[in-house]
C-alpha cells in the first residue's frame, strides 16, 4: 500500500489531524497529552504506593487518579497508531542512544518536561492545538514561554555538542 | 456521553493521530528547534496550517455555544512551565507527541524520556503538596488573582460575551495573522533557495541529533552525533 511506502507530507497530515481535532473538541475536548500523562503518573504511583498516594495532597486535591480519564487514551492510541504505522511500513526496529551524553540530556529533558507540564497545567500540544486556537490567554503565555525555552534549549544543545 | 465512550473516542483519535504523525515524521520539537537552529521550516509550516484550521473550527463552534474549550485559570506559572518544557524538549529531542510516537516505533530513548517525564511530574506533585501553587483547578475563580500570580480566564467565548462580536471574527483575525507568518516563511524559503544550495530539510526528529544535522549547525561536533537510525 502506497501510504506505507512513502513519507506523508506533514502539512497534509497535520491538516487531517486538525479536522479530527475539531470533532474531538465537539465531543470531549481538544487534543492534549500532558493531562493524560499526569493521570498515568498518578495511576502508576497508586499501583506501587496503594492508598498511601492520597497522603500526597496533589493526588488527593488536584489530580485524583482515575483510569476512566479520557486523555490517557489519546496517548495510548498514539503509541498504538505509531506502532501500527511502523510495522506496516517496515520501519519498526529497536534502537537506543549509544552515548552517555545523550542519556543524560534525555533524562534532564524528560524531567524538565514533566515539571513544566505540571507547573503550567498545559503541554506543547494543548498550547499549539488547544489553547491558542481557542484564543485562550494561556495559549499566548504558553507560546511565549515555549519559544523562549526552545531558544535557551537550542543554545544549551549547541554548547553541549561544541564542548 | 459515558466515560467509556469518551475513552473510546479519545483512543480512535489517538490511533489515527499516531499513525499520521508516524507516516509524516512530524515533530513539534523540529517545528521550533529546526526553525531556530537550521532555518528549515518543514514542520513549522505544518504546525501553522493545523493552527489556522483549528482556530477557524474552534471559534466557529464557540460562536454558536458548541464545543468544549479548556477551562482553567492561567498565570505566570503558564509562562514559566512552558519555558522549562521548551528547554526540556530540545534536550530530550522529543516533545509529548514524538515521545509516544517514537516509543511506538521501538525507540528506547523515547521510552526513557517518557519515564523521566512521569518522574518529573511526580517530583512536581511532591513540591506542589508544600506550596499549593499554582492553585488547584477546584479553587480557580476565573478572575485575576495577583497575589497568586494568576491572570484569570479569557478565551474566544469570553471575548464574544464582552464585546458582542461573534468569536469567529476574532478567529478570522488570528487565522490571518498565522497565515501572514506562513507566507513570510514561504518567502524566506524561496529567497533562500535562490541564494544558496538547497538547505537540509529532512524533518529529522530523532531523540538525538544526526551527524549531518549537527555538523551543519555546529562545526566540529559531528564526532559526538549519532548516525541516522
Amino acid at each position: 500500500m502506497e501510504f506505507f511506502q512513502k513519507t506523508l507530507e506533514p502539512v497534509i497530515a497535520l491538516a487531517m489531524i486538525a479536522v479530527l481535532d475539531i470533532f474531538l473538541f465537539l465531543v470531549v475536548g481538544a487534543w492534549t497529552v500532558g493531562g493524560g500523562e499526569t493521570m498515568m503518573t498518578g495511576l502508576i504511583a497508586k499501583f506501587f504506593m496503594g492508598h498511601a498516594i492520597y497522603r500526597i495532597p496533589f493526588w488527593k486535591v488536584a489530580f485524583p487518579p482515575d483510569p476512566y480519564y479520557w486523555k490517557i487514551y489519546i496517548s495510548l492510541g498514539m503509541v498504538f497508531g505509531a506502532f501500527l504505522g511502523a510495522v506496516l511500513s517496515r520501519e519498526f526496529c529497536w534502537r537506543m542512544p549509544h552515548r552517555l551524553t545523550e542519556w543524560i540530556m534525555i533524562t534532564i529533558g524528560g524531567l524538565l518536561m514533566g515539571i513544566g507540564i505540571r507547573l503550567a497545567f498545559v503541554c506543547n500540544v494543548s498550547t499549539f492545538f488547544g489553547l491558542t486556537p481557542e484564543m485562550n490567554l494561556g495559549g499566548y503565555l504558553a507560546v511565549s514561554g515555549i519559544l523562549a525555552g526552545t531558544w535557551v534549549g537550542t543554545w544549551i544543545y549547541k554548547k553541549t555538542l561544541e564542548s | 456521553m459515558t466515560p467509556v465512550a469518551e475513552c473510546l473516542a479519545a483512543f480512535v483519535f489517538g490511533t489515527t493521530t499516531g499513525l499520521l504523525v508516524q507516516r509524516s515524521r512530524y515533530c513539534n520539537v523540529a517545528a521550533l528547534r529546526d526553525a531556530m537552529l537550521f532555518k528549515t521550516y518543514r514542520n513549522t509550516k505544518a504546525m501553522l496550517v493545523a493552527m489556522m484550521i483549528m482556530t477557524l473550527g474552534f471559534t466557529a463552534f464557540i460562536s454558536i455555544g458548541a464545543g468544549k474549550p479548556m477551562q482553567f485559570d492561567v498565570g505566570l506559572n503558564t509562562f514559566i512551565g512552558l519555558f522549562l518544557f521548551g528547554i526540556g524538549m530540545v534536550l530530550a529531542g522529543a516533545c509529548t507527541v514524538s515521545t509516544w510516537v517514537k516509543a511506538g516505533e521501538g525507540n528506547l530513548g523515547a521510552f526513557w524520556a517518557l519515564l523521566c517525564t512521569f518522574a518529573g511530574m511526580f517530583l512536581f506533585s511532591l513540591l506542589w503538596s508544600f506550596t499549593y501553587w499554582p492553585p488547584a483547578p477546584g479553587t480557580m475563580t476565573g478572575r485575576p488573582n495577583l497575589a497568586g500570580l494568576q491572570f484569570g480566564f479569557a478565551n474566544a467565548a469570553t471575548l464574544q460575551l464582552k464585546t458582542g462580536i461573534p468569536a469567529i471574527v476574532f478567529g478570522l483575525v488570528q487565522a490571518l495573522a498565522l497565515y501572514g507568518i506562513y507566507r513570510a516563511i514561504l518567502k524566506r524559503e524561496r529567497a533562500g533557495a535562490k541564494a544558496t544550495a538547497p538547505a537540509r530539510d529532512d524533518g529529522a526528529c530523532e531523540a538525538w541529533a544526526t551527524a549531518d544535522s549537527v555538523a551543519a549547525a555546529v562545526p566540529g561536533a559531528a564526532a559526538l552525533a549519532e548516525p541516522s537510525a
